[in-house]
C-alpha cells in the first residue's frame, strides 16, 4: 500500500442535461477505514457512486467531469464489471440474490470454481463441471468472516432478511483483490441487534485492509462505526469531518443546512385552534417501501401539517393508509368521527380528500379528460354530477331510474377549476396523459377540491413539476387554507417547502414519529429528526454528558 | 425535407393524371347514348348476326333443317327403325348434294344495307323484352307469399308427420299460370313484323338465305340483339367475344367510349390516392398504419368491383346487412375493453348461450317476434349466470386474460359439442333425420325468427336493400351501451379498465366492475349470435363459434379501439368495413382468381393480423 488514499475522487461535476446533480465534489478514502457518506436525499450519493462504479446510466449521459484514482493511480471504471475487476465492490440495498440458489451457489455466482470435463473440451468453458467442494470451502471461508455460522447449502429462499444481508457482503468479501467495499444503506432493513452486527463486521473488514464506504443517514451508527464523514448536501460537498472532532449535531446540521430560497413564504402564525380535527392513534401502515409502524398525531383545525422525513421511513405510508389504499390498521378520527380504515369508499365520504404522490399511477386517468377526472371522486362518492334525461338538442327524453353524467354541470365546474387552479390546456376535453406535470397535480388538486373537502391530505405535492408550477401550486394550497379555513396535512421530502408553508412539521422516521417541530427550528434539530433521534432528548442526553 | 418534396411531385403528377382521366372520362361517357355509340353498337351488331346466320355454318343449318324434316315426316309415317334411319341419311345426303360448291361468301352483303332493319327490329325487340321481364317479375312478387305459405305448409306438414326435412325453405313460384299482357302480345306482334322485314333485307344482301334458316335463327339472334337489362357496355363486351371487334370503324374511341366510367373511377381513385400521398402522416397518426391500409385496402376493392361491371350496389347492400348481423358481437367487446379484461376472446360462452336460447323457442315452437324475445331473455340469462362465473375466473387470472380468455372461448366450443349432442329436444327441426342430438345447421323460418329483424320496415331504393329493423335495433344496442358508458356505474367500470389503482382509490371494487364487464359483454355476445341467425337464416351449433369472437376482436380493433381503450363508434366503423372487405372481397376474387378461397384466407389475415398488431402496440399495457 503505497498510496496514502485507496481511493481518491476529484472534483467531480456530473450533469444530466441542464440539471447539475453533483458539482466540484471531492471523496478520500484511507486504506482500511470506514468512511460515512452522509446526505439527504437527492444530495447526490447514489449519483457518486455511480459514477464510482462507471454505472451505464453515466456513460449514456455524456459522463462526467473529474478524476477517479485508485491506489493514487488514475483510472477509467468503464463498467459495474469493470469496477469488479479493480476491485469495488458494493453490497446493496436490495438484495441482489437468487432466492432458489444455495448460499454457496449465490457468493460464487458467475465466478464458479469448475473443472474440466470431456464435453467442455470440445464445447468450451462453460460446460465445465462446477468444482463444488472447494467453492464451498471459499464460501465458508467468507460466511465466517462476516461472522455468520449458516450452513453453506441453505437456500436463499425463507432467510431472515438480515442473512440475506451478511451472505451479500460474504459474496463481495470473497471476491479477490476487493480494496474497497461500499455499503449502500445496510442497516436499513435490518433490526437493531442485526445492525450492530454489521457495524461490528464492517470494523472487522476493515481492519483486515479494505476500506469501506458506507452510505446511510443514521447519525448515531455513524458516530459507532464510521472513522471519517464526507457529508453531501444539494450535489455539493459540505463538510469532511473526523469522526473524533465532531458531533451528530453538527453532523445533523451540516446535513439538512438551508437549500436555496423558499418558492412561497407563508405568513407565520400560532395555530389558529385548538380543535382536534384529524386524530390519529396508533396507526400502522403495510405500504411496501413506506411502512408505518404504530404513529399517533394530532391535526388541530384549520391548520397546515407537514409530514416530512427521509424517502422511504414511512411519512407517504400515513396519507396512503388513512385513505385506504395499503392496508392499515389504528384509530382514525375525524372530528371526533371514528373513520373506518380499509373501504377507501367511505374514507371519502368522511370529508377527506387525498392527493397522491403517485400522479401517474392512482392520482389520474392518463387516458380521460380533464373535466372527466375532476368530477371523477364527486359523481362516485356524491353521486353529484348526474341527471335523469338525455338531451338531444333542446328534447328532453327521461330515463329515471337510469341517471346518466351531465355534460353541462361537469363542464362549468371544469372550466371554473381551470380558471381557478390556472390549468394549463387546449380545453376540459383535453385527456390528462397530455399535459404536463404540474398541470396534471393542479387536475389531481381540482379532483380533490370538487369533493369539497373538510380536510386535505397533499403527499409530495411538487415531486416531478418545474418551479412555476410548484409556487402555484403551493399558493393554492395557502390560499385553501387561510380563505376556507381547510385543515391540510402535506407530506413532503422538501423540508424547505414544508418550513415555508406548515403551522407545524411532524418527522417521521423508520415508521415512528420522531417530534413534531415548529418550522423556525434550528438545522440541526431537523436533521437529527430525520435521523431518527428526537432533539430535545439529544440535547439533554449531551448536556447530561458535559 | 426531400421527401416531403417528393411527395409533393408525386401528388402533382398524380393530380394531372386524374384530371387527366376525369376529362377523357367526361367527354367519351356522354357519347354511349349519342349517335357515335348506337353506331358502334349497330356495325357490331350487324357483323355478329351476319357471322351467326352466313356462311358454312348456313349449309350445316339447311342439312339439320332437312334432317329434322325428313326425321317427322318418317315418324308421321311411322316407319320401322333402319328404314327411318336411311330415310334421314338420304334426306342429309339430297342437301348436301344441292349446295355442294354453292359460294357461301358473305363478304358481298354489305352491312349499310342492313343497318336500318337491324336497328329498328332492335328497337322492337327491346321493348317487348324490357316489358316481359316487367310483367313476370310482377307476377312472381304477387305471388310470392303465396308460393312461399303453401311450402311453409308442406314442411310443417312433413315435420308433423314425422318425415325427414331439409334446412332451409325453398320457395318456387309457379309460373305456369302467367298469362302473357295485351301490351306483350302487341309488343311480340311488332317485334315478328320487325324480325321479318329485317329477313327481307337479309335475303337480297344474302340470297343463300331462306325463310326456314331465318325462323330457325330467330332464336339466337334474339339473344344477339338484345337480353334483358343490356346496356352499352355489356352488348360491346358481348359482341367483341362473339369476334365482331373488327365492324368498328374508330378503334380508339370506341375503346374510350366502352371505358369511359371506367376513366372517370380511374379518376376518382387517383385523387384518393394523391390525398392519402399527401396527408400520409396526419392519416397514420390519427389511425395508426393498419387502419389506413384496411382503409384503402377497402376502397380499392370498391374500385376494382366498378372496373370489373359488379354490381357495387348489392355488395354494399349485402354489406349492411352483414354489418348489422354482427355489430351486437362487436358491440359485446365494448364492455370488456372498457372493464380492463381487454378483447373477451372469450366471447363464444355468451354465444353459445344465444343459441342455447334460440334452440329452446324453437322446441317449444313459439313463434316470430315472440320467439325471438324469448330465446334473448333466456339466452341473455344463461349467458348472465355464464359471464358471473367467468368474471370471477378472470378477476383471479389478472394480468393474463388474453390468454384466459382465448382458452375459455376455445374450450366451451367444445364442451358444447358433447352438450349438442346429447339435449334432449326432439323438435324436427333440431334434430338430426336419425338418431339424437342437435343438427349442424338449424334452418330457421317463418314460423321461428327468420329474419325478424331485418324485414321490418325494410325498404328497396334499386337494387340496394335496407333491412330496417336490423339498423334499428343495431342504433338501440348502440345506444344502450353508449348510455351505459354514461352511469355512475359505467363511469366506474371504465376508470377500472383505464386504471385500476385509480378506480380502488375512490372506493371502487375493481372486482366488481370487471364482472359487471364481463356479464355485459357475455349476454351482448348471447343477443348478437341470435340476431346474427335470424338475419343469416341458419343458427350454426358446435365448431361455428369458435371463429366469431376473433371477428368480433378484429372488427372493433380495426374500427380504432385498442385493447384498453374503445368506443361505440369503433364498432360502427369497424364492423363497416371488416364486413365490407369480406363482402367485396370474394366477387372481386373469384373475377380476378375464379374458384379461390381468397375471402377466406383475407379473413383470417386479416382478423388474426390486426389483433396481433393490437397487442403489439399495447404492449404491457393489457396487464395492468
Amino acid at each position: 500500500m503505497s498510496a496514502e488514499f485507496v481511493l481518491e475522487m476529484k472534483n467531480i461535476t456530473k450533469r444530466y442535461g441542464e440539471n447539475t446533480v453533483l458539482s466540484d465534489v471531492s471523496l478520500s478514502v484511507r486504506p482500511g477505514e470506514i468512511h460515512a457518506l452522509l446526505g439527504e436525499n437527492g444530495a447526490g450519493k447514489s449519483t457518486l457512486m455511480n459514477v464510482l462504479f462507471g454505472m451505464p446510466v453515466i456513460h449514456a449521459t455524456g459522463g462526467f467531469e473529474g478524476k477517479v484514482l485508485l491506489n493514487g493511480e488514475l483510472t477509467h471504471v468503464m463498467s459495474p464489471h469493470d469496477a469488479m475487476q479493480k476491485g469495488i465492490g458494493m453490497v446493496h440495498q436490495e438484495f441482489m440474490l437468487l432466492p432458489g440458489f444455495t448460499v454457496t451457489e449465490n457468493i460464487k455466482l458467475n465466478r464458479e470454481i469448475t473443472r474440466r470435463n470431456p464435453i467442455s473440451r470440445f464445447m468450451g468453458k462453460n460446460l465445465e463441471t462446477l468444482d463444488e467442494k472447494s467453492m464451498s470451502i471459499d464460501a465458508r471461508r467468507a460466511l465466517d468472516s462476516v461472522g455468520m455460522n449458516i450452513d453453506e447449502y441453505t437456500k436463499i429462499h425463507g432467510m431472515p432478511v438480515g442473512y440475506m444481508q451478511f451472505v451479500e457482503i460474504a459474496r463481495e468479501i470473497d471476491k479477490k483483490g476487493v480494496k474497497l467495499l461500499v455499503f449502500d444503506e445496510p442497516t436499513a432493513v435490518l433490526t437493531e441487534s442485526e445492525a450492530k452486527q454489521l457495524i461490528s463486521v464492517m470494523k472487522q473488514i476493515a481492519q483486515s485492509g479494505i476500506a469501506i464506504i458506507f452510505i446511510t443517514h443514521r447519525l448515531d451508527e455513524v458516530a459507532a462505526a464510521a472513522d471519517s464523514i464526507t457529508i453531501l448536501r444539494d450535489g455539493k460537498l459540505a463538510a469532511v469531518r473526523e469522526t473524533k472532532n465532531t458531533s451528530i449535531v453538527e453532523l445533523a446540521e451540516l446535513m439538512i443546512g438551508r437549500k436555496g430560497e423558499a418558492v412561497v413564504e407563508a405568513d407565520k402564525r400560532t395555530p389558529p385552534s385548538d380543535e382536534v380535527a384529524l386524530k390519529v392513534e396508533n396507526l400502522y401502515v403495510d405500504m411496501a417501501g413506506e411502512e408505518v409502524k404504530g404513529i399517533s398525531f394530532d391535526v388541530y383545525k384549520g391548520e397546515i401539517l407537514g409530514i416530512g422525513g427521509l424517502a422511504g421511513q414511512g411519512k407517504l405510508g400515513i396519507p396512503n393508509g388513512i385513505m385506504s389504499l395499503y392496508d392499515a390498521h389504528g384509530s382514525v378520527e375525524l372530528f371526533g368521527k371514528r373513520i373506518v380504515l380499509g373501504d377507501a369508499g367511505a374514507v371519502l365520504k368522511s370529508g377527506i380528500a387525498m392527493v397522491s404522490e403517485d400522479r401517474k399511477g392512482v392520482g389520474l386517468l392518463l387516458d380521460q379528460s380533464i373535466e372527466d377526472n375532476i368530477v371523477f371522486t364527486a359523481m362516485q362518492i356524491y353521486g353529484e354530477y348526474l341527471k335523469k334525461e338525455v338531451n338531444i338538442g333542446s328534447v328532453r327524453i327521461p330515463i329515471a331510474p337510469i341517471t346518466i353524467k351531465d355534460q353541462k354541470k361537469i363542464r362549468e365546474v371544469a372550466l371554473q377549476m381551470i380558471k381557478d387552479l390556472d390549468i394549463r390546456c387546449f380545453g376540459p376535453t383535453q385527456h390528462t396523459g397530455t399535459l404536463s406535470g404540474g398541470n396534471q397535480q393542479k387536475v389531481c388538486i381540482a379532483r380533490a377540491l370538487a369533493m369539497h373537502p373538510k380536510f386535505l391530505f397533499v403527499s409530495e405535492p411538487t415531486r416531478g413539476i418545474d418551479i412555476g408550477a410548484k409556487k402555484l401550486v403551493l399558493e393554492t394550497l395557502v390560499k385553501l387554507n387561510r380563505e376556507q379555513g381547510m385543515t391540510v396535512v402535506m407530506v413532503s421530502s422538501e423540508l424547505q417547502e414544508l418550513r415555508s408553508v406548515c403551522d407545524r412539521i411532524a418527522i417521521v422516521s423508520e415508521g415512528k414519529l420522531v417530534d413534531i417541530l415548529d418550522p423556525n427550528a434550528s438545522d440541526a434539530d431537523f436533521g437529527l429528526a430525520m435521523s431518527g433521534i428526537k432533539p430535545s432528548e439529544h440535547k439533554e442526553k449531551g448536556d447530561g454528558e458535559q | 425535407m426531400t421527401k416531403s418534396i417528393l411527395k409533393k411531385i408525386v401528388a402533382i403528377i398524380l393530380a394531372l393524371l386524374a384530371v387527366l382521366s376525369a376529362v377523357v372520362g367526361c367527354i367519351y361517357l356522354p357519347k354511349r347514348s349519342s349517335e357515335i355509340g348506337d353506331d358502334i353498337i349497330s356495325d357490331m351488331r350487324i357483323l355478329t348476326i351476319i357471322n351467326a346466320t352466313t356462311g358454312d355454318g348456313l349449309i350445316e343449318t339447311y342439312i339439320a333443317l332437312a334432317k329434322e324434316e325428313a326425321r317427322l315426316q318418317a315418324e308421321a309415317e311411322k316407319m320401322g327403325m333402319s328404314k327411318r334411319r336411311t330415310f334421314i341419311a338420304e334426306a342429309e345426303a339430297a342437301t348436301r348434294a344441292k349446295y355442294e360448291g354453292v359460294d357461301t361468301d358473305n363478304s358481298s352483303i354489305n352491312p349499310d344495307d342492313l343497318a336500318e332493319p337491324v336497328k329498328f327490329y332492335a328497337e322492337k325487340l327491346k321493348a317487348y323484352i324490357d316489358e316481359e321481364a316487367r310483367a313476370t317479375e310482377e307476377y312472381r312478387k304477387a305471388h310470392y307469399d303465396e308460393a312461399e305459405a303453401k311450402a311453409q305448409a308442406e314442411r310443417e306438414k312433413k315435420i308433423a308427420e314425422g318425415k325427414d326435412v331439409p334446412e332451409t325453405l325453398t320457395v318456387v313460384v309457379d309460373m305456369s299460370g302467367f298469362e302473357p299482357t295485351e301490351k306483350m302480345i302487341e309488343l311480340r306482334l311488332s317485334a315478328d313484323e320487325a324480325y321479318k322485314q329485317m329477313g327481307e333485307a337479309f335475303k337480297k344482301s344474302y340470297p343463300l338465305i331462306d325463310d326456314a334458316a331465318l325462323e330457325a335463327f330467330e332464336e339466337s339472334i334474339e339473344k344477339i340483339v338484345y337480353v334483358a337489362g343490356d346496356d352499352f357496355s355489356s352488348l360491346y363486351d358481348r359482341y367483341v367475344e362473339a369476334g365482331s371487334a373488327s365492324a368498328i370503324q374508330d378503334k380508339t374511341s370506341a375503346f374510350l367510349i366502352r371505358y369511359a366510367d371506367d376513366f372517370i373511377y380511374i379518376a376518382i381513385a387517383l385523387v384518393i390516392v394523391m390525398l392519402t400521398i399527401l396527408f400520409s402522416e396526419f392519416l397514420i397518426g390519427k389511425m395508426g398504419i393498419p387502419r389506413v391500409i384496411i382503409g384503402l385496402f377497402f376502397i380499392a376493392l370498391c374500385f376494382t368491383s366498378l372496373f370489373y361491371d359488379l354490381p357495387l350496389d348489392t355488395y354494399f347492400s349485402n354489406t349492411l346487412v352483414r354489418m348489422g348481423m354482427n355489430s351486437i358481437m362487436v358491440l359485446a367487446m365494448v364492455p370488456g375493453i372498457q372493464c380492463g379484461i381487454s378483447l373477451n376472446l372469450g366471447l363464444p360462452i355468451g354465444l353459445v348461450a344465444g343459441l342455447f336460447g334460440g334452440l329452446v323457442t324453437i322446441q317449444l315452437g313459439i313463434p316470430g317476434i315472440f320467439g325471438f324475445i324469448a330465446a334473448i331473455a333466456v339466452g341473455g340469462v344463461i349467458a348472465a349466470i355464464c359471464g358471473w362465473l367467468y368474471g370471477h375466473l378472470l378477476n383471479r387470472l389478472k394480468g393474463e386474460e388474453m390468454g384466459v380468455t382465448t382458452y375459455v372461448g376455445f374450450s366451451i366450443v367444445s364442451l358444447m359439442c358433447i352438450v349438442w349432442l346429447v339435449l334432449p329436444f326432439n323438435s324436427l327441426k333440431l334434430r338430426w333425420p336419425m338418431g339424437s342430438g342437435m343438427r349442424n345447421t338449424i334452418g330457421l323460418d317463418k314460423t321461428n325468427f327468420e329474419h325478424i329483424l331485418d324485414d321490418f320496415l325494410s325498404f328497396e331504393i334499386g337494387g340496394f336493400t335496407v333491412p330496417t329493423g336490423l339498423l334499428l335495433f343495431m342504433a338501440f344496442m348502440c345506444f344502450v351501451v353508449w348510455l351505459f358508458g354514461r352511469t355512475k356505474t359505467g363511469i366506474a367500470m371504465q376508470a377500472v379498465g383505464n386504471n385500476p389503482r385509480f378506480a380502488e382509490a375512490t372506493g371502487i371494487s375493481v372486482n366488481k366492475m370487471r364482472i359487471i364487464g364481463t356479464v355485459l359483454s357475455t349476454v351482448l355476445g348471447a343477443i348478437g349470435i341470435l340476431v346474427y341467425s335470424q338475419s343469416y337464416g341458419f343458427m350454426q351449433l358446435y365448431t361455428a363459434p369458435r371463429q366469431m369472437g376473433f371477428i368480433a376482436a378484429s372488427a372493433i380493433l380495426i374500427g380504432g379501439a385498442s385493447t384498453s381503450r374503445c368506443k361505440v363508434s369503433h364498432v360502427l366503423i369497424g364492423t363497416f368495413l371488416f364486413q365490407g372487405i369480406l363482402t367485396l372481397g370474394m366477387p372481386v376474387a373469384n373475377v380476378i382468381v375464379p374458384g379461390s378461397t381468397f375471402s377466406e384466407t383475407l379473413r383470417i389475415l386479416i382478423s388474426n393480423g390486426i389483433i396481433l398488431y393490437a397487442l403489439t402496440k399495447s404492449g404491457g399495457a393489457s396487464r395492468g
